[in-house]
């Protein structure tokens, strides 16, 4: 394990080096798009009204407040004193809310619905392409193209197709919400069950346009696995298949993990067209209706969390391959 | 071996986490709701915890866009459609208005007043009286100090309603409990500078509880910027229904069996529903699908093709009117001209290109039909009710109008102004200088963006050419309300224009051409495209004032005629003040035309004004 | 080369996936030839007109009429206004008016409409039935009207001076006309869109644009991701930490939220078509930067790059001359994938209303996004919608087809 330490060590550095710059650009992307987010608050305000001395005030009111008459460099300072206090600021679109209040409302449902989607996807692509390249013949040959097709719908796509056919046509599942149009969330059974079957659309909307991806990733790589050298020579050897493949598919699965780290780590926002489709509630259709708002500080904390939660899983992953794999380690240290 | 146990250990503690977090999901989904969670404990204890019963509530879309943020009546912000919105047809299901506006009669009807309102004899202040069965939630009569604090309040605050109006509201007083005067701004010729707009605020701003509102300045030390971001849980109401519960998919409202509205003086019996709730829907396709599923009564949605529902679809829904176009159309959005852009300060090419364009088109394919024609109802300023329409001499007028699609007739005018093609590029030249514009509304309003193209396609016909732009909405409305606009981009601008209002038709016209708006910043108002006309102006000025019929008649069908001679801008469609559309699979007896209600009853989604005299007419569908 | 040229179009997968694309491209190519619409013209007044074939009923007026006798001619045309459903409505109406159920034979169409006659009362107001309902019977009462008769209609045309109107033409029920010799017929194979423009025509030319622009965010991708590839892998050192360091920062801000956020900024007025493009490109480099670099660590330590380092070339030349070769069928199969996801990225984009210009060219990404503001797929409207869904999944498809069976070439253990 000696290795190891320095690879460690080397991998830690550039994780906190990525995070402190990853930060700086998360404060400045937002705010260097045009427009004047205070001036859609004035816009809101200003309906009605029939003297432009008075709005001139109000605009001179919330800049103060938002302290969009410093320069950038100032606002950063505050921003990041407030950062650390755990006060992530103001939201502008949905002022006076704060933007832990509209995250942490947010995030679960989002959390919720993308986290078991990508495992599900993961693990059932990953079967389905690992049989196919074990059982090669009919079920390869049928397999492949229709899982190819049907990955290469769009993810929007899928959304709608399904949203149609099940939610207007057949009505088996309701077409949008997180929840019943008539119920107030509480830990009932009623509610419970009309949570799960709200779930059940954007949930396989994900999950389908997923597996085929995977299916084919994994079906690769166990090809090659399997037509290696050591497999040939433990067949030869009168090793069972059952141990070999054991072997073969450890060994298929680890950029397919790779994979995977990187899906949780995105997830947060990749639920945006979902959500959009079904009116489900989640944290991509609140960034980006942020985005649209000019609402700086909750796109910054917003991807802030996405950022994190990517460098986090990367080196999760970069780290358990270490431990898995000594072959990556020294590749690395050379 | 230990490698493997390592590996699906890490992967069993990712998975435990994140599952124990989303088990604590359901738990804090009531964490926003904190106030609320205990009246949700109490009032619904004897049906099941956690249903609206459906034959108790009305269900309503196209109003909350986005979490409620707050239920504050002195903030501008709290994005509560469906408690807020103090405007000429102000919502009153929770908070109250004195009078009540009725956009088909134009007559304020009394609400928390008791009778008419009335002027002195040298109009310069309003008396009216207090209905004496009025109070409040917490029992408290609603007296005229609650009405003077109000007011007193908004200026102090400098709210959006207190630096709207206190450049023509002076002070409100309360002569004994139950009498209020509003007292003018006067001019210096001892005249009152605007009573219509005095007049106005009766009917659209609430009244707020003194006690109420001394509380919340004692909780937020008399900070204006405090006060106006508190959210305002507790706020004390007069109005028959109050905040049941509220998250970021919906809100709900619950009745106030207490009310005091259900006296003999006012309307005799509570609202039918005992739920008001709004599912917060992510865009109009959600929010069209649930009303099919009959999850949504009340649709105040753009929904296109409307007529389908039940023509093709046979649903049991309907709008106010039967055919096309479906609602009353009470606004005019507008095309206005940059008239610093070069070649629209002349006449002939600004009403060429008026002209030229398509309206039916418009009309059929971006509001699928959902507007009256320029036939049916000939373009003037006025909206098409017959309130407003009564208000000019539509034959003086006649020659004047247009309907559209005239391409010969632009290009005779054109013609005739000599703004011909003189090099044959296909394109014609003012002073040699091929003339080409640019149409621009912002990105996302798909009707108008949709009218904006037709307006584009008139140009090449006549030989004019005009592209379109869609700046995002926060950009577009920085660069537009703020004068000199640009050279490039901004030539022919899509705006609103007014409603129906008690200060109408004069606001709007005020609004469209007065020269006080015309090249300012910060300008909220309207004559975006820096238009003056002195003649125009006096008239503006001088109507508020004016009470003659006749004169009133002869000062707006002159308006009407230098507004269609001068083209300053021109009307692109007719829009209806709110869509109504109503599905009668649980209520029914909604408002509609000939229902023989009197006062005929708005359609407004039974929320707005008079329109609220609507929720005490439902009855449920009995199969 | 020639030899992997012929075994590429052995491969059956390759194969499909060239023919599908190539198909594709043809109908790119022929269509505006056959067809010399302009993709963006407004025909319809009015939203989403069904497929079909448009005949013009002016001229239909005017060609010559066939008589033709057809047993169920009358039969259609009574079943189509009073089919079962609206039958047994009627007999509902009729029983909630109060006339009694054994009077009453929903078979009988000549009794029944009789029946209807004598009793409907527009303004009669039966409790009970809602406002929809009554419309929904004043409705069926009008299209009622004159079911049962066998007589024809009368052509007039209105007199501009007296308003009179002058009979010009009669018409009987069995009059028909050839489609053939009306002179105006349209066919509209997929009708057309909320604007008014013909589905089809837009579709193709909305293919051609985001073909181009997926062509161009390709190429763009690649060539940025190949030459940080090559240069991080090769070089090594400081310069790779370097670039994997900037590698790691585009990976950390999720691509599509930066692209969002570029759109957005960059404005509408600027989004033309290749704009769009070279952004997607800029923001989706990435993965093929990080792909090539692995290939190239494992490559720079052959026998034949060691030798070439002997004997003294350029880094420039030994990147080229004997690296590149070997990664190049890598770098066709990512091009390939780049190009799908591009195209993809653009749909996407243009849903959420931040893609290329309305008005200057269409791309499948803005008809997606029109016909979801209009509620197409709502509506039941599919042929706004569905179409387009499937020409992107077509697209994506071929080229992932042709991308298997390059693999399949290049790495022969993956062959069946």
């Amino acid at each position: 394990m000696k290795g190891y330490r320095k690879f460690f060590l080397n991998k830690f550095f550039w994780l906190l080096i990525t995070i402190v710059f990853a930060f700086i650009l998360n404060f400045i992307l937002p705010r260097l798009m045009p427009g004047d987010p205070v001036a859609a608050i004035i816009a809101r305000v200003a309906q009605g009204m029939s003297s432009s001395t008075g709005m001139k005030d109000v605009y001179e009111q919330y800049t103060k407040l938002f302290g969009t008459d410093k320069t950038i460099i100032e606002q950063f300072f505050i921003y990041v004193k407030n950062v650390i206090h755990g006060n992530f600021g103001l939201s502008f679109s949905q002022y006076p809310r704060p933007v832990s209040d509209i995250i942490h409302s947010a995030i679960m449902w989002t959390v919720c619905l993308q986290f078991p989607a990508i495992l599900v996807s993961w693990i059932l692509g990953n079967l389905l392409g690992a049989l196919a390249a074990y059982i090669k013949k009919g079920f390869d040959k049928v397999l492949m193209p229709i899982s190819i097709f049907i990955s290469n719908i769009p993810a929007f796509g899928m959304a709608i197709i399904l949203l149609v056919i099940f939610g207007v046509e057949l009505k088996w599942f309701p077409t949008s919400g997180g929840y019943g149009f008539d119920l107030i969330p509480n830990m009932s059974l009623k509610f419970i069950w009309s949570v799960i079957v709200h779930y059940q659309l954007p949930f396989w909307s994900i999950v389908l346009t997923a597996i085929g991806g995977q299916a084919i990733g994994m079906r690769s790589m166990s090809i090659y696995e399997l037509n290696a050298d050591y497999v040939k020579y433990s067949r030869f050897m009168g090793i069972k298949d059952k141990t070999i493949v054991k072997y073969v598919f450890r060994n298929a699965m680890l950029p397919q993990i790779t994979g995977l780290a990187l899906s949780l780590g995105t997830m947060v926002g990749g639920a945006l067209v979902a959500e959009i489709i079904f009116s489900y509630p989640g944290l991509g259709y609140t960034l980006l209706n942020g985005i649209m708002g000019q609402d700086y500080p909750l796109i910054s904390a917003v991807t802030m969390i996405i950022t994190i939660m990517v460098v986090m899983a990367n080196f999760l992953i970069e780290i358990i391959y270490g431990l898995i794999d000594p072959r990556i380690r020294a590749a690395q240290l050379e | 071996m230990r490698k493997k146990f390592l590996f699906f250990l890490s992967i069993l503690i990712i998975s435990g986490v994140i599952l124990a977090a989303c088990q604590t999901a359901t738990e804090t989904e009531e964490v926003p709701t904190d106030v609320t969670s205990e009246e949700t404990v109490s009032e619904s204890s004897e049906e099941d915890a956690g249903t609206l019963p459906r034959d108790e509530t009305l269900y309503f879309n196209g109003q909350q866009w986005g979490t409620v943020v707050c239920w504050n009546p002195y903030s501008s912000n709290c994005n509560n459609a469906m408690a807020l919105a103090q405007q000429d047809n102000a919502r009153v299901p929770m908070f109250e208005t004195p009078y009540l506006y009725n956009m088909l009669d134009g007559k304020m009807y009394p609400l928390l007043a008791d009778g008419d309102y009335e002027w002195d004899d040298g109009m310069t202040q309003i008396t009216f009286k207090i209905n004496p069965a009025a109070h409040w939630s917490d029992g408290t009569p609603v007296t005229a100090d609650d009405v003077a604090y109000t007011w007193a309040s908004h200026v102090k605050y400098n709210t959006q309603f207190g630096a709207a109006n206190k450049d023509y509201i002076d002070t409100i007083e309360a002569l004994d409990a139950s009498t209020v005067v509003v007292k003018a701004v006067l001019g210096d010729d001892g005249k009152t500078i605007n009573p219509l707009l005095v007049q106005a605020y009766l009917s659209s701003n609430y009244v707020i509880q003194k006690a109420w509102t001394q509380k919340l300045e004692e909780r937020t030390g008399e900070d204006p910027a405090a006060l106006m971001a508190d959210t305002a849980e507790d706020a004390v109401y007069s109005g028959p229904y109050h905040l049941f519960f509220s998250d970021d998919t919906k809100v709900v409202l619950v009745r106030d069996d207490n009310y005091w509205g259900q006296d003999s003086s006012m309307w005799g019996k509570l609202p039918v529903p005992k739920y008001l709730a709004h599912v917060i829907y992510k865009d109009n396709a959600a929010g069209t699908t649930a009303l099919q599923a009959g999850e949504v009564d009340v649709s105040q949605q753009f929904n296109s093709n409307v007529q389908d529902l039940w023509l093709k679809d046979n649903l049991p829904i309907s709008t106010y009117l039967e055919d096309a176009p479906y609602n009353i159309g009470a606004s005019l959005p507008t095309a206005y001209f940059n008239m610093d852009s070069y070649g629209l300060d002349q006449v002939a090419i600004r009403k060429a290109i008026a002209m030229a364009v398509d309206y039916d088109t418009i009309i059929s394919n971006a509001m699928t039909n959902q507007s009256a024609t320029f036939t049916q109802v000939p373009r003037s300023l006025m909206n098409p009710t017959p309130g407003e329409q009564a208000l000019f001499d539509h034959d003086a007028v006649a020659d004047l109008q247009w309907a559209g699609n005239d391409i010969e007739g632009a290009n005779a005018l054109l013609d005739e102004a000599g703004i011909v093609d003189a090099d044959g590029d296909g394109w014609r030249e003012y002073d040699g200088v091929n003339l080409h514009y640019a149409a621009t509304c912002p990105n996302g309003w798909s009707d108008w963006q949709a009218a904006i193209e037709v307006v584009a396609a008139a140009g090449s016909k006549i030989g004019i050419d005009i592209t379109t732009s869609y700046p995002e909405w926060s950009v577009y409305q920085t660069v537009v309300t703020n004068w000199p606009l640009p050279e490039t981009g901004y030539d022919i601008l899509m705006m609103w224009s007014d409603g129906a209002g008690p200060t109408q038709p004069w606001g709007r016209i005020r609004h469209l051409i007065s020269g006080e708006f015309a090249e300012t910043t910060n300008n909220w108002n309207g004559n975006w495209g820096g238009y003056a006309n002195a003649e125009a102006d006096e008239l503006i000025q001088a109507i508020p004032t004016m009470t003659d019929e006749a004169d009133l008649k002869e000062a707006y069908t002159r308006l009407v005629e230098i507004y269609l001679t001068e083209v300053p801008s021109f009307t692109l469609m007719y829009r209806p003040q709110a869509f109504h559309t109503v599905n009668e699979s649980v209520w029914t007896n909604f408002p509609h035309q000939g229902d023989g209600t009197n006062p005929l009853v708005p359609p407004l989604d039974l929320t707005d004004g008079w329109s609220i005299a609507g929720l005490y007419n439902l009855t449920l569908v009995n199969e | 080369m020639k030899n992997a040229l012929e075994q590429v179009f052995h491969s059956r997968k390759f194969v499909a996936g060239f023919s599908i694309f190539m198909a594709l491209l043809l109908l790119v190519f022929v269509y505006p030839i056959l067809i010399r619409d302009k993709p963006l013209a407004i025909i319809g007044q009015g939203t989403f007109f069904p497929p079909g074939i448009y005949v013009d009923v002016y001229d239909s007026l005017n060609s010559t009429t066939y008589i033709l006798n057809l047993d169920d001619a009358a039969i259609n045309r009574i079943n189509k206004a009073l089919g079962d459903q609206q039958r047994q409505e009627l007999k509902d109406w009729l029983m909630l008016a109060g006339v009694p159920e054994d009077q009453i034979d929903i078979n009988n169409t000549e009794l029944l409409l009789d029946l209807w006659e004598k009793s409907y009362d527009e303004a009669l107001m039966i409790p009970g039935l809602t406002y929809a309902e009554q419309r929904y019977y004043q409705r069926l009462d009008d299209s009622l009207e004159g079911l049962l008769s066998i007589e024809g209609v009368v052509i007039a045309k209105e007199d501009a001076q007296t308003g009179e109107l002058e009979k010009i033409d009669s018409i009987t029920q069995f009059d028909y006309v050839n489609i053939g010799e009306v002179t105006n017929v349209r066919v509209l194979p997929l009708g057309t869109d909320n604007f008014g423009r013909d589905v089809l025509t837009e579709l193709v030319k909305a293919l051609a644009v985001s073909l181009q622009i997926g062509f161009v965010a390709g190429i763009v991708a690649t060539l940025i991701g190949l030459t940080l590839g090559l240069l991080s892998g090769y070089v090594g050192g400081i310069l790779d930490d370097f670039i994997m360091f900037i590698t790691n920062l585009f990976t950390v801000i999720p691509s599509f939220v930066l692209l969002i956020l570029i759109s957005f900024s960059i404005g509408q007025e600027n989004r033309g078509a290749i704009t769009i493009a070279v952004v997607i490109g800029f923001t989706s480099w990435v993965w093929t930067a990080r792909a090539v670099r692995s290939q190239v660590i494992s490559l720079r330590n052959r026998d034949h790059v060691n030798l070439s380092k002997l004997s003294g070339h350029s880094t420039f030349h030994i990147i080229v001359n004997d690296i590149l070769p070997y990664i190049a069928s890598y770098v066709i199969m990512a091009l390939i994938l780049q190009i799908s996801s591009a195209i993809l990225s653009e749909a996407s984009l243009s849903i959420l209303g931040l893609g290329p210009r309305t008005t200057d060219v269409p791309t499948l990404g803005l008809m997606m996004n029109w016909a979801m503001i209009y509620q197409a797929h709502i509506l039941g409207k599919w042929w706004a919608y569905f179409p387009v869904i499937m020409t992107i999944a077509l697209i994506t498809f071929s080229l992932n087809l042709m991308n298997t069976g390059l693999d399949q070439v290049f790495n022969p253990t993956l062959r069946e």
